[in-house]
């Protein structure tokens, strides 16, 4: 048993616990090869994508060419998904707006793309947790062609769903792309604060968009944020 | 030896012997952090990889008013607390998958057994405040470096280890008179 009685006692046991241990051999080898070998990698795709909507929203995005969209609004909107889709390729943004437009697909593959739009960012499902989630927990291999059959990759994030092995499973864009939009969702944070206006959002909303680096703090939730003073953005609404 | 700020600036513009340097003088602190914030070894490597990967890549953002460390310090402990949400997240998930089994992840960090209460007793405890008392104890830094780390003012850091360790000797006290 620990005796922490004392305040002395206690602050020399956590000065025991948390006493610095030498670093690995090969760090700083490690750190400085990894850090050359990176590469954003994405930026190829992005340019490459075509974009198509309706009035409802996002219908459609492919490698390639497709026809301008026909309406005003639907012009907007692709053009809105175009610009999360960038911010959300560099790693500036962890969720998207512009609604998508799932109404004319037949019922099966709706549900299976609507349980993967239920996959948090940076998280990763397998094709049975999507087939049981629809409630046809043998269909597996049907799940794995409907979201093969993705029309909305990326903002419908299909490249969260695995196998159950750990297999990268297949993916619209390459197996190469699915494992960078993996690492990249890793290494993009949910929720930021900003030091000057003790405000926290999601990251990507509209507020944190002009945020000096020196400004910004990461949270774990929003309740870690409320305890030491930083209250939710009412524009992005990181506790809804 | 060379500055922290002179070599920060060397790698702003890109040299790599200075980015060594860096990493050399920095990389086995950031690991005392992050392997006391994380739940694996690997977790942990690979968030100072980042880190300094960050630091790397946004090595012309530096402000110079800012000391190397502390600057260092921040990019890690942003990396370190969302991994912590994630964590937090996948074994919600994982408990979830697997009720009644343990979680994935809980048995990667195994402290000696002298320390197991104390780790479990900073488990319970809410996370900025263990955030901050393992930069405080770990590297020794002080309440006006947590404050900039964190982004807060000096009087909840203050206020935040107070709650932390009174929290801390309430949970250790509990256990001990469970175990006698």
């Amino acid at each position: 048993m620990i005796d922490a009685e004392s305040p002395d006692r206690l602050d020399q046991l956590l000065a025991r616990y948390f006493r610095p241990e030498a670093a690995p051999p090969g760090l700083t080898r490690r750190v400085v090869t990894a850090t050359r070998e990176s590469e954003a990698g994405l930026a190829r795709l992005e340019r490459s994508l075509a974009i198509q909507a309706t009035p409802r929203g996002v219908s459609l995005i492919r490698v390639g060419r497709l026809p301008k969209p026909a309406t005003a609004t639907a012009r907007r909107l692709a053009e809105q998904a175009r610009e999360e889709i960038h911010e959300y390729l560099r790693g500036q943004r962890a969720f998207f707006r512009v609604p998508v437009d799932l109404v004319t697909m037949p019922d099966f593959q709706r549900r299976v793309l609507e349980a993967a739009r239920q996959i948090p960012f940076g998280e990763a499902r397998t094709y049975a947790w999507v087939a049981e989630r629809i409630g046809h927990p043998r269909a597996v291999r049907a799940v794995g062609t409907a979201l093969g059959r993705n029309p909305i990759p990326l903002i419908v994030p299909c490249h969260r769903v695995w196998r159950s092995d750990g297999g990268v499973g297949g993916y619209l864009f390459g197996t190469d792309v699915k494992r960078r939009l993996r690492a990249l969702e890793r290494a993009t944070p949910v929720l930021e604060g900003c030091t000057t206006t003790h405000i926290v959002c999601r990251v990507g909303c509209i507020h944190g968009r002009h945020m000096r680096l020196e400004n910004r703090v990461i949270f774990a939730s929003v309740e870690d944020a409320r305890s030491v003073g930083y209250r939710p953005c009412r524009v992005c609404r990181p506790a809804a | 030896m060379e500055s922290d700020r002179a070599l920060m600036e060397r790698v702003a513009r890109g040299d790599q012997a200075a980015f060594t340097d860096l990493a050399r003088r920095y990389g086995a602190r950031l690991l005392a952090v992050a392997a006391r914030l994380l739940t694996s070894r690997a977790d942990a490597e690979d968030a100072v990889q980042r880190a300094f990967l960050q630091c790397y890549s946004g090595a012309a953002g530096y402000n110079p008013r800012w000391a190397v460390s502390t600057w260092l310090y921040r990019i890690l402990t942003n990396i370190c607390v969302d991994e912590l949400r994630r964590h937090a997240t996948r074994t919600a998930y994982d408990e979830r998958a697997h009720a009644g089994g343990p979680a994935l992840g809980s048995a990667n960090h195994r402290p000696p057994d002298a320390y197991l209460d104390l780790h479990r007793a900073l488990e319970r405890i809410p996370r900025e405040a263990r955030i901050l008392l393992a930069l405080r104890y770990v590297n020794g830094l002080s309440y006006g470096e947590l404050a900039r780390i964190r982004g807060i003012s000096i009087n909840t850091v203050k206020s935040q280890l107070a709650r932390g360790k009174s929290l801390l000797r309430v949970e250790l006290g509990e256990q001990g008179a469970g175990h006698d």
